[in-house]
């Protein structure tokens, strides 16, 4: 990960030359002039400085450390003068405002080292699980939006303890602050009026809110420490999608590159260093184990791998440490999608096949299920399985994936051959299985050493923002080169999405490697 | 066929500015490419650039306008053999075959009964929109004084027909402030008609004896200097015409210069089952002008749907009518569904009430064609619309009992949805597959 050591916090060393009776600068002017020649320019000086600032310079001799935050090209904030040679540490903190989870980290601003990681869920979950449910709450309750910024504000503020406590840091040592999130998040821990952002034509009130000071926002950090939030591109694609292009370096590359995040917003880039488009595909919360009827995330106790024998049988599974299953995640869903298909149980339509003969296959309240596991063996006493809905479910969530990148290609008039490389973001895409993926027809069928997972980026640009003004000004230009593509706006995606509802496409053509396809 | 969005993208300015109206420079090309913007939005586009985007974005087929004003028709700037792949753009001209020797009064009749066809299809007002007036008197003076009367009845655009040039200067010289399409230069007359067509500043239509002797004529009428042309091919057997116009707009869209016009053909059969077909044919098929020998209404009400169907832009959410649909042998005690009128939405509703065995009324409200999640997140499911829904629908009338059902996705509808309409909601399933468990359940008991 390229560091550069010039974070949006810094001190800068200063050797003013005394005032004479020659040269009887003001100190304030001896002092600008000075950074004037290394380049930075000053905005007003912060109020409190000013008072003390004769005694201060006299006292050290005028070898001063001054304490700057960057605002923008040439663009800075006084927000100390002390003598040089003392040594302190300073800390900035990168956060992840994700929808469900919020990850940070408390990063030593002087060597860009990470010294404490910590994540917990977004508590903003108890007025919705998704944004859409978010905004409604925000807009139709009194003090809804209110509600839901002290609930973000709670659980970053909660992590920021954390971090502090972890490194031994005061939290009035952290000077600035780099969010990454979705449009919605970003609105939310704003408090900006997120009403439009889910009605045509989806406009967001700013894709690129300016910085804000953390005692402003009532975040637990030095009080004029800046937060800063990474620039999206449109209301459904934020500054998590932007910091994630920015760390995989795809804009600056000649490859044709796809960014994706498999989420519930489905968020995909598709480019290279000449050109960037982007779109949400709004695949919904399946593979996060939300919507499923024995759904779960990723957690102890989730099946991540599952195993039909033909006809339905038997089932084998693996579960994330081990442990006896509670549910089945993502990673679980899509391998059990993809075996249930080989296993001969349901058909290309995503349907259970009439006539099977297996005690696994039951007529439930909302239609057949396939059992995996039965009570006996689980973790709660209850069977686990799948339904007829969840399955269709599913194969909404693949097709959507699968639509919106075609539809993106088919914009520039491109294959889905002509991708060299595919970057998986997101929580998610650690316990994807690409074969499993590509098996269903969620992924296109590539060779597979262009995959590669990236993790959270969203959290590794805000990081990279935070270490290098430069990452931050080329991370906002990037967000400005990004066009976005509104899939609600003629039949292309709805036309894809329809095509990709089949295991694994109407076309097979588009599948090659997939066996029997 | 035109540049590609990607292709135009390189010849842009690359600032992402935004003073075109869109985000960026490659959103920008994209609109160009799907003809939804001109260059001229674009203040720093270099003129080399603009140059080669004229170039390659040159209509392959020239618009030309007929007539003045409001009533103007403009036909061609065609881009597409079939309407999926982009769209029509320029709905063909339905012209009324009037000729000019049955007197005046039988001309005053035929003009009325003319200005009657005009049609309300969906809301807005349809008309057969030229007059075709046809010289067989041979009279310059009887077709000068029919023009004037067409004149003074309607504002709509004119076909000028008569092959001799004399009748046409008449009829010019009363028209030319109406801009008519005079018909036809042919082989024989081209040399007068062209100079017609220039001096008075009007569109003139040429007619070949074969698409070949077509090529010709059309060299022949550019190479004089007139460049708004209407063609025709002279075949006057359906067969034939749809293998001409199949031709000309192939060609065309492959850049063949002499075809680069809009077509106009006839639809004269004594037969008005025939004719009617026949017009149809070339309604579809790409002709600019159907002139049409009949001013019946039935037969024109037809044609004029046709039309609206055929030049509709199909880049159109995949959407079913927002109505009341029956499943089954439906009684007034019948469940009645609510959903959206997102095609796949109300065939997964509609095929999973069927598999129940209970006939059942389905009411879609109008969502854009999107889908129940997709509309409720974007405002466009809400208590409101539903309630209008249930009000204006009809389904109050077609059922004895007050209960609703939602899916149970939007779950939280319910309450609102209960207040404004005054229906009793039961909230569904989450998944349709569930309805015909949820019917045993929860409908027939009652």
């Amino acid at each position: 990960l390229l560091q550069t050591k010039e974070p949006l916090w810094w001190e800068e060393k200063l050797s003013l030359s005394p005032p004479t009776l020659e040269d009887p600068t003001d100190d304030w002017g001896r002092l600008s002039w000075a950074l004037q020649q290394k380049g930075i320019s000053l905005v007003w000086p912060v109020r409190h400085l000013l008072p003390e600032l004769p005694r201060t310079l006299r006292a050290a001799d005028w070898q001063v450390k001054v304490e700057l935050a960057f605002l923008d090209k040439g663009l800075c904030e006084l927000q100390g003068v002390k003598p040089a040679g003392r040594e302190e540490g300073a800390w900035g903190v990168a956060v992840d405002l994700g929808t469900t989870t919020v990850a940070a980290e408390l990063v030593d601003l002087a060597t860009g080292q990470v010294v404490a990681t910590a994540g917990t869920y977004n508590r903003q979950a108890a007025f919705g699980d998704d944004v859409i449910s978010r905004i409604v709450y925000a807009t139709e309750t009194p003090r809804g939006r209110e509600e839901l910024q002290q609930a973000i504000l709670e659980t970053v503020n909660g992590l920021i303890d954390e971090l502090c406590r972890e490194a031994g840091v005061g939290s009035d040592e952290v000077r600035a602050v780099v969010g990454a999130g979705n449009t919605t998040m970003i609105h939310l821990l704003l408090n900006l009026d997120p009403t439009y952002i889910r009605l045509e034509p989806y406009v967001p009130a700013a894709n690129a809110p300016p910085p804000v000071k953390a005692a402003k926002l009532g975040l637990k950090a030095h009080p004029e420490a800046w937060v800063y939030l990474v620039p999206g591109v449109a209301s459904y694609v934020g500054g998590d999608v932007v910091a994630g292009v920015k760390v995989t370096g795809m804009g600056e590359e000649e490859e044709l590159t796809l960014f994706l995040d498999i989420g519930t917003n489905g968020e995909m880039v598709l480019g290279n260093r000449e050109w960037l488009m982007a779109c949400a595909c709004s695949a919904g919360p399946a593979f996060e184990g939300s919507g499923i009827t024995c759904g779960m995330r990723a957690v102890a106790g989730a099946i991540e791998e599952v195993e039909v024998s033909p006809g339905g049988g038997e089932v084998f599974y693996r579960t994330v440490d081990g442990k006896k299953p509670l549910g089945i995640c993502g990673s679980g869903l899509i391998s059990l999608l993809s075996s249930l298909l080989r296993a001969g149980v349901i058909d290309r339509s995503g349907r259970f096949v009439e006539g099977l003969n297996t005690p696994r296959l039951r007529e439930g309240v909302e239609g057949k299920e396939f059992v995996l596991v039965w009570g006996e063996s689980t973790g709660h006493g209850r069977d686990i399985y799948i339904t007829q809905g969840d399955l269709q479910n599913l194969l909404r969530a693949k097709a959507a994936i699968f639509a919106g990148l075609r539809t993106l290609l088919s914009l520039v008039g491109l294959e889905a051959a002509a991708l060299e490389r595919v970057y998986i973001a997101g929580g998610f895409g650690r316990f994807i299985d690409v074969e499993d993926a590509i098996g269903i027809g969620m992924l296109p069928d590539l060779p597979r050493e262009r995959y590669a997972y990236v993790g959270n980026t969203s959290l590794k640009g805000a990081r990279l923002c935070l270490l290098s003004r430069r990452a931050w000004q080329e991370t906002a230009e990037l967000a400005r080169r990004i066009t976005y593509v509104e899939l609600s706006v003629g039949n292309l995606f709805m036309e894809e999405f329809m095509a990709a509802l089949f295991l694994p496409h109407t076309n097979a053509d588009l599948f090659p490697s997939v066996k029997g396809a | 066929m035109g540049l590609t969005g990607l292709e135009i993208y390189k010849l842009l300015p690359k600032k992402n500015c935004k003073e075109c109206g869109q985000p960026t420079c490659l959103a920008f090309a994209m609109q160009l490419a799907a003809g939804k913007a001109s260059i001229e939005a674009c203040p720093y586009v270099s003129e080399e650039a603009k140059a080669a985007l004229g170039a390659a974005s040159a209509p392959p087929i020239a618009l030309v306008k007929i007539g003045v004003g409001d009533r103007a028709l403009a036909i061609g700037d065609e881009t597409v053999l079939f309407r999926h792949d982009k769209r029509f753009e320029h709905p063909p001209g339905l012209a009324i075959l009037i000729p000019d020797d049955e007197g005046e009064e039988r001309l005053r009749e035929r003009l009325e009964a003319f200005q009657r066809l005009c049609f309300d299809r969906v809301g807005q007002i349809h008309c057969a929109d030229m007059v075709a007036l046809e010289c067989r008197s041979g009279d310059p003076a009887t077709f000068a004084a029919a023009v004037k009367a067409v004149l003074a009845a309607t504002d709509w655009p004119l076909v000028l027909i008569s092959e001799n040039p004399e009748v046409q200067r008449a009829a010019l010289e009363v028209a030319k402030e109406r801009r008519p399409l005079i018909y036809a230069a042919t082989r024989d007359n081209w040399e007068k008609f062209a100079a017609l067509a220039k001096e008075f500043d009007v569109p003139l239509a040429v007619r070949g004896e074969n698409l070949a002797s077509l090529v010709e004529l059309v060299n022949q009428v550019t190479g004089a200097g007139v460049s708004a042309l209407v063609l025709d091919s002279g075949a006057r057997r359906p067969n034939q015409v749809l293998a001409d116009q199949t031709q000309i707009r192939r060609q065309a869209l492959k850049r063949f210069r002499p075809f680069g016009f809009p077509t106009i053909t006839f639809a004269t059969d004594p037969d008005p089952a025939t004719r009617v077909m026949e017009a149809a044919l070339y309604i579809a098929k790409y002709a600019g002008i159907v002139v049409f020998a009949s001013d019946d209404p039935a037969e024109v009400l037809p044609l004029v749907t046709l039309r609206l169907n055929i030049y509709t832009d199909p880049q159109k959410p995949i959407a079913v009518e927002p109505k009341v649909y029956e499943i089954g042998a439906v009684t007034p005690h019948s469940p009645v569904f609510v959903t959206t009128n997102f095609s796949l939405t109300y065939f997964c509703v509609a095929s999973d009430v069927e598999a129940s065995r209970v006939p059942s009324y389905i009411l879609t409200v109008d969502t854009d064609g999107t889908s129940v999640l997709t509309a409720w997140a974007a405002g466009k499911f809400t208590p409101e619309k539903i309630a209008q829904a249930l009000r204006e629908s009809g389904i109050a009338e077609k059922v004895v009992h007050r209960k609703v059902i939602i899916p149970g996705g939007v779950a939280v509808l319910s309450g609102k949805l209960q207040e404004l309409s005054g229906w009793e909601v039961l909230v569904g399933p989450r998944e349709s597959s569930g309805i015909p468990a949820f019917l045993k359940q929860y409908w027939q008991s009652n």
